[in-house]
This record gives C-alpha cells, structure tokens and sequence, in this order.
C-alpha cells in the first residue's frame, strides 16, 4: 500500500458525540455551580480534583507524544492523533486553573500571611509556598506545556501535507528538550497544586507519584479511543490487535509502575515511623478514610493488574476498554485520595453528589476535544515517514 | 548525517552470511590464546591476588583492619557492595526487560551483560560476607534454618531481605543466561573439531536438536524467565535503597531512594558494559555485531539515566530545604560543602555534568570520548554510594560523636580485588563461552526477518 492512500482518513466523528459531550459538560457546569453554592469550601476541592483530573491527563499525552519521537517507537506512530487529541487539554488548563487561583485562601493553608507568621516551619517555607512565586511557577509551567503542545502537534499537522522528514527530525529534537522540563514541572506542579495542600508534610518520591498516575491515566485515555475509533473505522484498518497489545502492555507497565511508587512511598513512611510524615497517612486512616486507603490497593493495582496480566488480555478489545474506564475510575479515586482529607469541614451526601460533577464535566471536555479536533486534523498522521513502518508492526 | 525515518535501521551491519556470524563468534574459542591475552590475564590475576591477601588479612586479623569506625560503622563494605549489585543491574535489564520491549538491537550485548551480571554480584557478595566477621557462621545470621534454640535471622531487618532478594536475582540470571547458551552450545557441538570439547558441548547443550518444537519450548520459557527477571531487577536494587532508606537518618531516609537507585543501577551498569564491550568488539572484530549504533543507543540511556539520578540529587536537596528540618538541612549542607565535599563534586561531575556531552550525537558516536565518559560515570557512581553512606555519618547527630572515615591500604586492596576478580572472569568468559549469542544475532540479521519486506505475515 503506497503513501498517497492513505489519505482517505479525514473522517469527522458523530455529532452524537458533540452532543454527550455538550451534555456532560451542561451537567457538569450546574451541578458545579450547585456545589459553590452550597459549600464554597468542599465545592473548590472538588473543582482542583477535577482540575488534576484534567492536567495529569494532558500533560501525561505530552509526554507521550515526545516519548514517541525520542524512543524512535514506530507502534504508536499509527495512532499518535489519538494521543496529540488527549494533549490537547493542555492548552486550556491555564484558563481552567483561574477559580482555584481566586480559591486560594480556601484550599492552601500556607496563603494565609497571618498563618505562616505564627507558624515555624512554614515561615521559613515561605521563599517558596508564598503567593507570588506560586503565581509565577503555575505560569511559566502551564506556558511551557502550551509551547511544547503547540509546537510538536504543529509539525506533525504539517507533515499531513509536506511529508518533509525534517519535521520529524525537529520533533525528536524538541521532544528531547521537553522530557527533562516536563520531569522538572510535573515535579513542580505535584508539589504546588497537591502535596502543598499539606504544607507541613514532605516527600521527595511525590513528583513520580504523580508522573506515574499521569501517564497512567493518558494511557488509559488514549487505549480507551484508540480501540473505540479503530472499532468505528476512523483509524487505519492496518492496525491490529499487536498494536493493542502494546497498549495493553503499556497499561499493565504502568499499573505495576504506580503499585512500586506507591508501596515504596508508604514503606517508607510507615517503617521510618516519623511523625513529621506519618501524620499525612495517618489523616488518611482515619474515619471512612481507610475504607478508601485500602479499597486504592484493589482499585489501582490488584484490579488492573489481575485484568491485564495474560498475553490474551492485553489484545482483548473488550477488556482493554473495561481495563481503561476501570483505570480512569482508579485514578480518580488516587486524586480523590490525595486531594480531599485536607478538607476538614462537613460533608453531606448531596455535597459529595455534586463534587462529582467536576470530573463529569471533565469527561464532557476531553470528549469535545476529540470532536472538535477530528474536525480539522487527520485522524492519522498521513505524513509520517514513520507511519508506514508503524502499520506493518507486529509482534 | 540525515536519517530515513521510514526505514529501520539494520540491527547487524554489512551483509553477513549466517555461517560467517557462526565462525566471527565462534573463533575466539577455536584458537589458542594469544600474548596479549596472557598479559591482561596475568594484570587481572595480579589484582586478584592483592585481594586476596587484603581477605586473608581480613580474616586473620578481624575487620579491624578496615577504615571503619565510630561514627561510620558503614563504609567500604557497603559502598562496594552497592557498587557491584548495581553494575549486575545492566545484564538482566538488558536481556530482559528490552526482549519484553522487542528491542532488535539487545542481541549483539545481551550475552555480554547477562555474563557481566553474573560475575558482578559475585563480586558484591564478597563484602557484605566479609563484613559478617566470622563469615563460616554467616549461615547462622543469614539464613533461616528450623533449629531448636528458635534462633531465627532478623526478619524486620531490610539486611536480611537482601539476602533472599540478590540471591534470588542471581539464580535466575544464571538460569536466564544458560537457557540463551543452549542453542548456541549446540551450534558450537555440531561444529568443533574438538573431541574434548564436544563430549562439553553436547553435556551442556541438552540434547537440543534445533527442532522446531525445541525452538517452541524455548521461546516461551524464555519469555517467563524475562517475565520473572523484570520484576526482580527493579526488587534487588529497591530493597539495597531500603537498607539505607528504613533508618530515620538524614540522609538515608527519603522516599525517592527506590526508583533513585533503581536508575543509578541502571546507569552505572551501562556504563561498566559500555566500557568493557568497546574493548571486546574491537580486539574479536565484533564490529558489524556490536555496532556503533548500539553503542550510540546505550549512550542515550546513559544520558536518560543520569539524568534521572540528577533529578533525584536535586529534588533531595530542595526536599531537605523544603522540609523546614534543621537537622536534614545541615546534612545535605554538609553533604555539598563539608569534609566530604570533594566526593560529593566528583559525583555531581562525573554522573550529572559529564554525561551531558551525551546530547552531541558526534560524542555519542566517538569512541574514545565516549570510552572516557563512561569511565567518569563509574567513578562517579561508586562514589555517590560513599557520599550517601560516608557523609551521612560522619557528623553524628552531637558534635562530640563527629569524625572522619579514612580508608586504609586493605580497604583499597579488597576493592581491587574485586576488580582483579571480575575482569579476570570477563577475560575466561571470552575464551570459553560465545561472548555474542549465535543464534539470536542470526534471526536478526538482515533478510532473516519474516516480514522484512513490509505487510502482513
């Protein structure tokens, strides 16, 4: 099969799907309003869980992508669109990001000047968690993020059309640069909007707690579409079950990836023993916390990984889709995990209720993303010297 | 040098007949050893005997011969010990976790680095079973056995876990690396003209028939056995980082050191590979089997690599800070600028800064250059495990308990031993075994492959 074949793939999604995701997010939007009207305070944890929800997404598909370019992998090259359309929450994020920054005084104790005056430790924290370097970080993070999304997904719309190698060869270069940066502001965008909710509690391991959820969660995104597009006939018929395979694999590693970042986060706490660290899981094993706590090792990790250990399983269309909503609802549950136990107020049924529609309109917007790109990009990178070599891939 | 990206490249270079991959890595065995070989043998021999006394003194004298003392009851015993465990790391991710990757160009290194881990651990083991004292009672501390005194090992102690884990780690990578030798000890039986040597080859060969239903088998054990060698590569060095990282010294204990050594493992087991296999394709002319290429690609992880270890440095120190912990504070301070700085300089150097030259792809592809970045990278990863152990308890929580750890002549001469005792291995190895793996190289090799030509097989 030549090249120019395979420009047939210009397929616009159903409009049904502009509709659920116009829906979701309608539902999410007033159930949200619901939420800060009801409980201000719960309603702004809620929205940064959502919000986390959304960034570890999108950020995790940037690395992706540029993961792609410098390892040389050509798999995934196929159905690279598909992981560009999950990075495209990034852009958006800065925007997204604005109530929790007029939240603040809400959801991060150390904003609080009076506080930090009477507190030690948090005085002499002070050169980092004030308000004005945090202002600082989350823009120049979120910028770069946008810079690199937009610059590596221009090229490979370009090379649709040009077919010009070179492109390819920028990207590899420019993916080179970002990896370094994303490890250092996905370590530094897990420590302001998560692990500063406990100002007091520390952990150098906490930045790969987060990578691993993030690209966990993209991956399960991106699995979750690839096998559901693939199955409607908007990717190329060429990619076949060795190609879900890889995913499948992909999936099982980082399941496993987060089950070692995670045990190795809590071994350490809990045989150390120390109370400057161990009060944070100790908030965490309080209450109805632990039924939480515990219901995270079956959730994240014992679940998915029983679901996607056999050979079989991982080319399984059917369980790769169940194992990725079910990976997308653990990690949802990890966030719910990390975010929520600072919140100390009351909580009814009917506030938990509408916390939820945070994520909701958080599914609604990732959905739209796929629409509203499927309409102006190729579903396939068509130019890709690497596209033809990523369709012949098998096992 | 433009590259087509539509192209793969060719795992094995030049147009290589399969008997001619047979008789390049099979030579080495067929003829006698030359002078060089024998002056190399005897330097490394020569290594190994000054270890062998420093041992002897070791153990006549007691450990009291060592540099150790109070306050750093910890120094070269572990420090060489993490050294060599991480080194054994390279082999079987190698092997095992790039076959679970489908990566073409692990065939032409595998065997090498399976074999380097083999004989890396080995040297690891000896210190650690020094350190016991009285290591022919070792048994009685190290492993549990049913005794009526109810004299158990301690169980809570990561030490112990260390046992079970490297041991376990050296048993499969020894199965692991045998059962990639079967095949090729049956190509060598079917071809030598040795009497001796094919009464060895066909004990060890199995009876392999090269039958398709023999290639059945082995490929599926093969996969478990990579299967299992996954996860205890990752477990081997976690558990190293725990025998630090479950204390509540500063220093040691942080949640970063299982992933943080993990990598440092990685990275200073490439580069110990990387060193060694720049010697050995050019003196047995493997240079169309380990091709620049691969050596340009285990650069990459190099570069990968180290720079996760700098990311780990890094995050530890803003993490002291972070902590607002006064004591963890003065630690990592006194780690940078105290007694011990110039060890923790040449770590930053050697592991963080020198491997950055990685990004220039003419440094990726010079061999000389190359040769000596990787040399910096060991240097600089046995020293950040004595920065790790030395500097963190050196200066004991009170002034009155601080001190300096020196090094004495025996401490130096078990180190070189250990050197004198690994590369005396590599160097039998080469004359003995295939130091490249026959038969995968032949399924790698160009037009050997089903769906070379692209679509659908």
């Amino acid at each position: 099969m030549s090249q120019s074949n395979l420009n047939y793939i210009k397929k616009d999604l159903p409009t049904s799907l502009q509709k659920i995701g116009f829906l979701l997010i309608g539902i999410g939007v007033i159930g949200g309003a619901g939420a800060f009207l009801l409980n201000a305070e719960q309603a702004a944890f809620n929205y940064l869980l959502g919000f986390m929800f959304l960034m570890s997404i999108g950020v995790g598909a940037l690395f992706l992508i540029s993961l792609e370019y410098v390892a040389g992998a050509d798999w995934s090259t196929p159905l690279r669109r598909v992981i560009e359309f999950t990075a495209s929450i990034t852009p958006f994020l800065i925007i997204l990001a604005i109530p929790i920054l007029l939240n603040m005084h809400t959801l991060f104790h150390w904003s609080h000047t009076e506080v930090v005056e009477s507190d030690k430790i948090l005085k002499e924290k002070a050169p980092y968690l004030n308000q004005t370097f945090f202002f600082i970080r989350v823009a120049i993070v979120f910028a770069l993020w946008t810079l690199f999304y937009f610059l590596l997904t221009r090229n490979s719309r370009k090379q649709d059309i040009s077919k010009d190698q070179n492109l390819t060869r920028v990207n590899i270069r420019l993916s080179a640069v970002f990896i370094p940066l994303f490890a250092i502001t996905a370590s530094i965008a897990s420590i302001d909007w998560m692990m500063s909710l406990e100002p007091h509690w520390f952990s150098t391991i906490f930045g790969v707690y987060f990578f691993s959820g993030s690209v966990l969660s993209a991956l399960a995104v991106i699995t979750y579409a690839t096998v559901k597009l693939r199955e409607g006939g908007y990717l190329h018929p060429r990619m076949v079950k060795d190609h879900y395979y890889s995913l499948g694999s992909l999936l099982f590693v980082f399941v496993n990836f987060w089950g070692y970042i995670a045990f190795s986060q809590y071994m350490l706490i809990w045989y150390a023993n120390l109370p400057e660290e161990t009060f944070w899981f100790l908030a965490r094993w309080q209450g109805s916390w632990i039924y939480i706590s515990l219901a995270l090792i079956f959730v994240h990790f014992i679940v998915p990984y029983s679901i996607l250990l056999s050979q079989p399983a991982k080319m399984d269309a059917k369980k790769l889709k169940f194992a990725s909503l079910w990976i997308l609802f653990a990690h949802l549950l990890d966030l719910y995990w990390l975010i929520l136990p600072t919140f100390k107020g009351e909580s009814t049924l009917l506030n938990f209720v509408l916390g939820l529609s945070f994520p909701v309109a958080a599914v609604g917007g990732i959905i739209l993303l796929f629409y509203f790109n499927s309409k102006k990009t190729n579903m396939v990178p068509v130019g890709d010297p690497k596209l033809e070599r990523g369709l012949n891939f098998r096992l | 040098m433009n590259i087509d990206y539509s192209q793969e490249l060719p795992v094995v270079e030049g147009r290589l007949t399969l008997r001619e991959i047979n008789d390049l890595i099979a030579r080495p065995m067929d003829e006698r050893p030359n002078k060089k070989y024998f002056i190399a043998l005897s330097f490394t021999l020569s290594l190994l005997f000054i270890g062998a006394i420093s041992v002897a003194l070791t153990l006549y004298y007691g450990i009291g011969m060592w540099g150790n003392n109070q306050p750093v009851g910890w120094a070269f015993d572990i420090v060489n010990f993490v050294f060599w465990v991480g080194i054994g790391h390279a082999g079987t991710l190698i092997s095992a976790i790039l076959f679970l990757l489908r990566q073409k160009w692990r065939t032409g290194i595998a065997r090498f680095a399976e074999a380097m881990t083999i004989f890396a651990v080995m040297c690891a083991a000896i210190f650690p079973i020094l350190h016991t004292g009285r290591m022919w009672v070792a048994v009685v501390y190290l492993l549990p056995y049913p005794n009526q005194h109810s004299l158990w090992v301690n169980f809570s102690s990561p030490l112990i876990w260390d046992v079970f884990a490297v041991s376990t780690y050296f048993a499969v990578s020894l199965v692991f690396w045998y059962v990639g030798l079967i095949p090729d000890f049956a190509t060598l039986r079917d071809t030598t003209a040795s009497k001796i040597k094919k009464v060895i080859y066909s004990i060890f060969s199995l009876g392999w028939r090269h039958s398709h239903r023999n290639w059945q088998h082995y490929e599926k054990s093969y996969m478990l056995l990579a299967g299992f060698a996954t996860p205890l590569v990752l477990s081997v060095h976690t558990i190293v980082s725990f025998d630090f990282a479950v204390s509540i010294l500063p220093g040691w204990h942080t949640t970063i050191f299982p992933p943080y050594f993990v990598a440092g493992a990685i990275f200073s087991g490439f580069a110990m590979v990387v060193t060694v296999l720049i010697f050995v394709r050019k003196i047995f002319d493997l240079e169309n089997i380990i091709t620049i290429n691969h050596l340009e690609k285990m650069n990459k992880v190099i570069l990968a690599t180290g720079m996760m270890v700098g990311y780990a440095y890094a995050m530890e120190f803003f993490i002291a800070w972070y902590s607002g912990n006064p004591i963890e504070q003065f630690v990592f301070i006194n780690r940078a600028f105290g007694p011990y700085a110039w060890a923790y300089w040449i770590m930053v150097s050697c592991n963080v800064i020198f491997p950055q030259f990685f990004w220039i792809k003419k440094i990726r592809r010079s061999i000389p250059i190359m040769l000596m970045i990787v040399i910096f990278v060991n240097i600089g990863m046995w020293f950040e495990r004595f920065v790790i152990t030395v500097t963190s308890l050196h200066r004991d929580f009170l002034p009155s308990s601080w001190g300096y750890y020196t090094p004495t002549l025996v401490d130096f001469g078990v180190l070189i031993g250990s050197f004198g005792l690994f590369f005396t291995l590599v160097l039998l190895f080469t004359k003995t075994l295939p130091v490249v793996s026959i038969s995968e190289v032949k399924a790698v090799a160009e037009g050997a492959q089903p769906s070379h030509n692209g679509g659908d097989h």
